[in-house]
């Protein structure tokens, strides 16, 4: 079954639901027990006529009727009129008018007793006898009768009514559905073709449309930037890994070329450091990866970041030294605490420090510093070097955004990226800022449950 | 001495490239090509050492080491994947293996490392910490004090650590990453020479005065102490 109609029969069925509610409601609200009390009343006066006139024919029924006028009370109405319509016998004026003819049983209809003037509301019985006369029995009532027998007529009037308007409702409804559905069907179609460009037409409404139309546009926004990510790390990754491996080749070949042992000896090596370059590009390129999709939070844990920061330090001084630089660890002033990836903090500030010391270095002091204010933990990384001027600090975030052009050198411009993916891992940031002169490398990191 | 290695790899031409190298430092070496019949051979424990490939077919080789261990068989296990990143690595140690070795690897970072495991199960009988000797190198672990030739030798707390994972594998070759992992307890690659910038820092405070040197350093693999 279409989902139109199911929701055009849903509709149908709710509404009719609803309107017998109320309609059930009126009904029981109106509902009178004199009304069924007087109907009994009034048929039991007419089957009684009815059976004295079949024991006792005629005569009988004359004296019924004249007994009938005799003792009943004035709402009392009883009269036998003939075929033509004329009144034999009783105290009505005339024939009573209905909705239609006269019929056979029980019926509402106005009245006029005799000496009265006004015809009046009353329930009556009619009787056709034999040979064409019309007995009629009857009492005058209020006119709440008449009231409520039209209202009930209304009511089941108004039942047939409400089922073809429920109905009809729903055809509305699951065409207007439809039609929303079907453009957001149209641009998704597309973009399942391929076109990633599509957005669905959303007006500023706040209906549940609109705001699935813009959902669904934010999503395709992420994804389509999420596609142009993927494309631009593929891309340059293809790009940067030409020069390891068009290195990696020409090693490979000089080797293969090379008639003295100890010089295809020094090539081999050569192809052994290369492959290990590009391997370790190769890892770093996929750790980014696994920090930005968040997998390794299952191993995060509880950890001293000062005692961290200061083994890092001490494994570091030595390198720093060599290099001509000093590195010099600052403590926090309390113990500082994250809930995180200890490998992978240790990883980031190593890159931080070994970013400093191979890009800063002589004579100059690296400044490793843990700090906490309550709210986050920040390490920073602070050199005297060359710094990256503002307006390159963006691109030196970037995947393979490099800041020196040749990339002959080792490291393939990933060490800040990587960083800057483990910061995303533990929600934190990491910012770069200026030392005049230098760089001051800042990882934020928010303290979780603390 | 040949040991009995188990060897668990079902790409063909790396299985060949391990047995045979194993075999000729006089291992003998069995293997299997899938999960389950690795486990079904390692669960008589008569095996020495266990290489084990993360990824095979039937059974993986994290569940294989799961079962092995849920069974109380302990033997050694070196855990070898093409899953590189840092928390594949911690994962593959987390579940009960010995050691991790990210693909592709030096033949050379492979036996280091087997050796090591191997020398760790013969250590296994004397937990004593007694003193260890090198040549006139000698080791006391209680007060962590270093002595050679009668001369005490002033080491850092991790200069003392770096030197005693050395001496508990003396005459055996440690690689770099080795020593990243079992001195420093860090499981990343770093760019830089860090390492051999410590070791030749010990091997300063270790050599200067005497002749005979006994850091040295093992071309294409790592460094080895040896009297």
């Amino acid at each position: 079954m279409p989902t139109t109609l199911r929701i055009a029969l849903l509709a149908g069925v709710l509404a009719l639901v609803s309107n017998l509610i109320v309609l059930g409601f009126i009904q029981y609200r109106t509902h009178d027990e004199a009304l069924s009390e007087q109907r009994r009343q009034v048929v039991e006066q007419g089957t009684v006529l009815a059976d004295v006139y079949r024991t006792g024919g005629m005569p009988a029924l004359v004296d019924g009727i004249e007994d009938t006028v005799t003792y009943g009370d004035p709402q009392t109405a009883v009269a036998l009129f003939d075929a033509k319509g004329k009144l034999v016998l009783g105290n009505l004026a005339a024939m009573p008018t209905t909705h239609g003819a006269v019929r056979e049983g029980y019926q509402s209809a106005l009245i006029r007793l005799e000496h009265q003037t006004a015809p009046r509301e009353a329930a009556i019985v009619a009787h056709k006898l034999p040979r064409g006369e019309w007995l009629i029995s009857g009492r005058t009532v209020g006119y709440g009768l008449a009231l409520r027998e039209t209202l009930e007529r209304s009511l089941l009037i108004a039942l047939i009514v409400a089922i073809l308007l429920g109905l009809v409702c729903g055809l509305i409804l699951a065409q207007f559905v439809g039609r929303r559905i079907g453009t957001i069907v149209a641009v998704t179609d597309q973009i399942t073709g391929h076109d990633l460009t599509r957005r669905i037409p959303v007006s500023d409404g706040g209906d549940a449309f609109e705001r699935l139309g813009r959902q669904i546009n934010e999503m395709l926004d992420r994804i389509s930037g999420l596609m142009e990510e993927l494309r631009m790390v593929t891309d340059s990754l293809a790009h940067d890994l030409r020069s390891p491996v068009s290195r990696l080749r020409s090693a490979a070949h000089a080797a293969a070329e090379a008639s003295d042992p100890a010089e295809r000896d020094q090539q081999l090596s050569s192809v052994v450091k290369q492959s290990d370059s590009l391997m370790r590009i190769l890892t770093t390129a996929l750790e980014i990866s696994r920090s930005e999709a968040f997998t390794s939070r299952s191993q995060f844990s509880r950890f001293d970041v000062g005692q961290l920061g200061a083994e890092l330090s001490e494994m570091y001084e030595p390198v720093a030294e060599e290099a001509g630089a000093t590195l010099r660890f600052h403590e926090p002033e309390q113990p500082a605490e994250l809930f995180g990836h200890r490998q992978l903090i240790a990883q980031a500030v190593s890159n931080l420090v070994e970013n400093s010391i191979r890009y800063a270095a002589s004579g100059e002091t690296i400044d490793v510093t843990v700090g906490e204010d309550g709210r986050r933990l920040s390490i920073s990384v602070a050199d005297h070097g060359p710094g990256i001027p503002e307006e390159r600090r963006a691109e030196a975030l970037r995947r393979f955004g490099r800041l020196d052009s040749s990339r002959s050198e080792e490291g393939a411009g990933l060490g800040l990226a990587l960083v800057r993916a483990i910061a995303h891992l533990h929600d934190g940031e990491l910012v770069l800022e200026d030392n005049k002169p230098g760089l001051i490398a800042v990882l934020h990191l928010p303290l979780r449950g603390a | 001495m040949g040991r009995k290695i188990l060897l668990v790899e079902d790409d063909r031409e790396t299985a060949a490239y391990l047995s045979k190298g194993l075999g000729q430092e006089g291992h003998s070496v069995e293997l299997a090509t899938n999960g389950q019949d690795g486990l079904f051979r390692a669960t008589d424990g008569s095996f020495d050492l266990i290489v084990l490939d993360r990824m095979l077919p039937v059974l993986d080789g994290i569940s294989v080491l799961k079962a092995l261990r849920a069974a109380q068989i302990d033997t050694p296990v070196l855990v070898l994947s093409a899953l590189a990143s840092v928390g594949d690595r911690i994962e593959g140690l987390e579940s009960g293996s010995d050691d991790y070795l990210t693909k592709p690897f030096s033949f050379a970072e492979l036996l280091a490392r087997v050796n090591a495991l191997l020398r760790r199960r013969e250590a296994r009988v004397d937990p004593a910490d007694h003193r260890i000797a090198v040549g006139d190198l000698e080791i006391d672990p209680l007060s962590r004090s270093v002595r050679r030739g009668g001369k005490k030798i002033e080491l850092k707390p991790r200069e003392y650590l770096l030197l005693e994972y050395f001496a508990r594998n003396e005459g055996r070759v440690v690689t770099r990453t080795m020593l990243l992992e079992q001195v420093w307890d860090y499981h990343f690659d770093p760019g830089t020479n860090v390492i051999d910038v410590h070791v030749s820092r010990l091997r300063r405070k270790l050599e200067d005065g005497f002749e005979k040197p006994l850091l040295h350093t093992v071309r294409g693999a790592g460094y080895m102490l040896a009297a």
